[in-house]
């Protein structure tokens, strides 16, 4: 049966009972049918009808209707008949008329409202029902013409349900339906019933045959595309594939997976290989859970697991299984050759493990921090400074966990500072800084700290070493330095008493001179005292003088007994002109023995340097001497020795010994500043050599040059120590 | 005090020194003048009495063993006495040589410098008056001619007239007047007056002289 088609024709379609529309009771005259006097009942009539309607259902399913119409005006002999039928497509909202014969064969495809009609009426009451004049109830059926007089109406069933009615109608009195036409309309009603249903279930059942078809086909096609699917999924040879039946014997095996476990196929097939056999015993356990599976299921999920190849090694595989049937015995198998991923995942591995190790067997403590303070990284060797392990540590806020206490909130501000700037004034650069041990000790670390965003957040790695023992190498350095500087003064101290040995002379006659004036002036005092009378004003004066020249004395034996004492160096603010006028007194002696003319040219505004007073002299005195000496020996008229202090450069002091003697020897040059290097037969070869250790040790240098005409001039320099220090 | 009848110049560059040594010498009676150089003491004006130096060797600028050379080869023949603080044996002969009545060191004793300078005013005076007859014998010897002078440094050594008329080839009462006119204008009494005045006048030099002459 075909769809039926939708009623073309939408009259005046009233959603309910209008006022003033005649009750249903007033149009139905159902009872007065069967009181009526019934014709006797034509059954030869009848058998043709049915005849009519059998040869109808043979010959075309779609007559069946309009042959149902026909045989209803045959029987009643009636002016119209027809059937109403219920919509199906909008789930039986209304009634339809597929076939309708007589007087109203013009109104095919007309139809009626479900709940407000006549059709609805019988469906309603599921009996036959005859209305007259039903136009006075529902208007919608005015414009339907001719307009029935008399219209009988009977339920019609498919299956036990009624899906519409069919209906015969009189336009005239020529005649009245009886309880005959009741009859024989409710016959031919169960007939068509009958007919309708048959002709509905083969319906159903080509419609059933066909949408198998298609199903079947459409299962044929999935099965030829799957199978053609798997086919070019085995012969691909992307995945390792083999079929197999559960007594663990392999069907069948593509190249992939003979190239995976390094067989041949003759191996495989001909030797009646098993998959088990394939199987290492520790992943035998594994199997047996997927077979399980598979057969709860069907499949396995894909699940990890190795396979023995040809030549014992092993092969990593993802392997993943289906039965073809499901309770089945086959099935086939998916492998996927893990080597390369597993040799990768292995490299990775031990380059993990080696940075690690890396970073675990750094001499630095490598500790990573997130943005919000919390330790994130924490390896052995902080493990080992800190005193926390890396469980402990990661987690915990690192500005209390290694940082001591007054530092925490700098480190806070710090922070903040570089989140706010994206500056830190103590990023990627190495500084020296305490940490907290977790015992509370706090040491010395050396710190560097990497900012490093990523995913758009900031992580910090810092790497910390724990310099306490180069800080206590550095002291052992300083002081090892101190004892060189000890060694160095002990050194100096002897060549300056040799020095001073080579200037016994000069040092008598400046001791000499005050003790003279103490004694004349004692002699001169007693002798005043003793006049007659005593002199007491010449013999005061003369004990004035005494004293005088007791103090000069004692002063100039402490200036010389420094130069004899063996001191540790003292730093102290030196007046290099004073040293030279010291200097100047102790080798006049000298200069006056040998008729050398000693000149000064000292710059009075030169300022203090900071250093040691009695190795200062000494360099001096050194050159000094060595000046005196290279003149002393010369038969000259003007032998002349010249001491220069003056501020060389804002930040310099320069004092220069020169003088007009022999001058350096071009092959001496090089020696000149070496230990134990001498031109002189009483020398020791140390004085140079010291005095620029000396020099050097107060941040100076020394050096030689030769003098115009002749001669050497010997420099050194000092630095001026800056205004506030 | 006033009128001194002798002096002692100190020259020290140390003022201590310098005022103790001259109070010293003032205590013992001497009339002192200080000088603080060697140049200062050679450009003052001295009073002409016997006097008496006491140097420092170890002067600035010019030294004492330099101002002592100075002074010896400028004629003035003043007894000198060395202070040093520091003796050495070169310095030591330097200063013997060239004349130095005493070499003391600091510090000295008080007899030994007054000693030295007793000494070297008696020098100074007695030096003084030889001084003075010298230069009043080398007036006289000024007096004579060139042949007067030829006879008397032949006279001296002991010739007789007619030798030494026989060396200047001339006649024996020649001589004879020449040698009487020497006596006379040298105010000799006698021949041996004579030959000690030749020798005050360093007759050698004399002779040198006539060597020259010829």
């Amino acid at each position: 049966m075909s769809e039926p088609s939708t009623p073309q024709d939408d009259v005046a379609v009233e959603a309910s009972i209008p006022e003033g529309a005649a009750p249903l009771e007033s149009i139905l005259c159902t009872e007065e049918l069967r009181r009526r006097p019934s014709r006797p009942p034509d059954y030869e009539k009848e058998s043709r009808a049915l005849v009519a309607l059998a040869t109808a259902l043979a010959d075309s399913k779609s007559n069946i209707l309009q042959t149902l119409a026909e045989t209803i005006r045959d029987v009643t002999d009636c002016d119209s008949s027809g059937l109403s039928l219920l919509t199906k497509g909008d789930g039986g909202k209304r009634f339809y008329w597929p076939a309708i014969v007589g007087m109203w064969q013009p109104h095919v495809g007309g139809g009626t409202p479900r709940n407000f009609g006549p059709c609805g009426d019988v469906l309603d009451r599921d009996c036959t029902l005859l209305f007259r004049h039903f136009e006075q109830r529902y208007p919608y059926l005015m414009p339907v013409t001719p307009s029935a007089e008399e219209c009988l109406l009977v339920p019609f069933y498919v299956r036990g349900k009624a899906v519409g009615t069919i209906w015969a109608i009189m336009h005239t009195d020529r005649r009245k339906f009886d309880a005959e036409d009741e009859r024989s309309m409710n016959a031919l009603g169960q007939f068509a019933s009958l007919a309708y249903q048959t002709l509905d279930s083969i319906d159903d059942l080509k419609i059933q045959i066909a949408a198998r078809e298609t199903a079947e086909a459409a299962l044929r096609e999935r099965a030829t595309g799957l199978e053609a699917k798997f086919r070019r999924l085995v012969d691909a040879n992307v995945m390792g594939v083999f079929t197999w039946n559960l007594d663990g014997k392999i069907v069948e095996v593509n190249e992939t997976f003979l190239d995976m476990v390094r067989l041949s196929r003759e191996d495989v097939t001909s030797a009646g290989m098993r998959w088990t056999d394939l199987t290492p015993a520790e992943w035998r356990a594994r199997d047996e859970l997927a077979v399980a599976d598979l057969k709860a299921t069907g499949t396995v999920q894909p699940y990890h697991k190795e396979y023995f190849r040809k030549d014992g090694t092993r092969v990593p595989v993802l392997v993943g299984a289906a039965l073809f049937e499901k309770g089945g015995n086959e099935g086939v198998a998916f492998t996927l050759d893990l080597s390369e991923q597993k040799n990768a995942e292995e490299a990775f591995r031990r380059f993990e493990q080696q940075a690690r190790s890396i970073v675990d067997s750094a001499l630095d403590a490598v500790v990573a921090m997130d943005a919000d303070g919390i330790i994130t990284g924490w390896n052995k060797q902080a493990e080992q400074i800190f005193g926390w392990t890396r469980s402990e540590a990661v987690g915990r806020r690192m500005s209390e966990t290694i940082i001591p206490l007054k530092f925490r909130a700098l480190h806070e501000r710090g922070l903040q500072h570089f989140f706010r700037t994206g500056e830190g004034p103590v990023l990627n650069k190495r500084i020296e800084i305490t940490a907290l041990r977790r015992d509370g000790a706090e040491f010395p670390v050396e710190l560097t700290i990497t900012p490093l965003e990523s995913g758009g957040s900031w992580t910090f790695s810092s790497f910390v070493r724990d310099i306490s023992e180069r800080k206590r190498a550095e002291q052992k350095l300083r002081e090892s330095e101190l004892n060189l500087h000890n060694t160095q003064a002990e050194l100096a101290h002897m060549a300056r008493v040799m020095t001073m040995g080579e200037l016994t002379a000069s040092i008598a006659h400046e001791v000499n001179q005050p003790l003279a004036a103490i004694i004349a002036s004692g002699d001169s005092c007693t002798a005043w005292l003793l006049n007659e009378p005593p002199n007491l004003d010449k013999a005061r004066a003369a004990a004035s003088r005494m004293i005088q020249a007791a103090t000069q004395a004692s002063e100039i034996v402490q200036r010389l007994r420094a130069l004899f004492k063996k001191t540790t160096s003292m730093t102290a603010a030196v007046d290099l002109n004073a040293v030279i006028d010291d200097t100047i007194s102790l080798v006049r002696h000298e200069t006056h023995k040998n008729n050398i003319l000693l000149r000064t040219e000292l710059d009075p505004g030169i300022p203090l340097v900071k250093g040691d007073r009695v190795q200062l002299q000494q360099v001096i005195l050194n050159l000094a001497m060595n000046g005196i000496e290279s003149v002393a020996g010369l038969d000259a008229e003007h032998k002349l020795l010249m001491i220069r202090s003056t501020l060389s450069s804002p930040g310099e002091l320069l004092v220069s010994v020169e003088d007009n003697g022999l001058g350096i020897d071009a092959e001496h040059e090089d020696r000149l500043f070496a230990p134990f290097f001498t031109t002189k037969p009483q020398g020791i070869g140390m004085g140079l050599p010291i005095c620029r250790s000396i020099v050097e040790a107060h941040g100076g240098r020394l050096w030689a040059a030769k003098n115009q005409p002749r001669g050497a001039v010997f420099h050194f320099i000092l630095p001026i120590p800056a205004r506030n220090e | 005090m006033s009128d001194p009848k002798c002096i002692v110049f100190v020259v020290d560059d140390d003022p201590l020194v310098r005022d103790s040594v001259s109070d010293l010498l003032d205590s013992a009676g001497f009339a002192v003048q200080t000088f603080g150089s060697a140049k200062e003491f050679a450009q003052s004006k001295r009073p002409d009495l016997p006097a008496c130096l006491i140097l420092d060797v170890e002067l600035p600028g010019l030294s004492g063993l330099d101002l002592q050379a100075e002074l010896a080869s400028s004629g003035v023949e003043m007894p000198v006495i060395f202070l040093t603080g520091h003796a050495d044996i070169p310095m030591t002969v330097r200063a013997m040589k060239g004349g130095a009545v005493e070499f003391l060191t600091k510090p000295f004793r008080k007899q030994e410098l007054l000693d030295a300078v007793q000494e070297a005013l008696r020098r100074d005076s007695e030096g003084r008056l030889q001084r003075s007859e010298t230069s009043e014998l080398k007036k006289r010897l000024g007096t004579l001619t060139p042949r007067e002078y030829q006879v008397l440094a032949l006279v001296v050594t002991g010739l007789l007239n007619k030798q030494i008329a026989g060396e200047l080839g001339t006649t024996e009462l020649t001589i004879k007047v020449h040698r009487g006119r020497v006596m006379r204008k040298m105010c000799a009494g006698s021949l041996a007056d004579l030959v000690r005045m030749t020798e005050k006048l360093k007759i050698s030099s004399l002779t040198g002289r006539s060597t020259k002459v010829e």
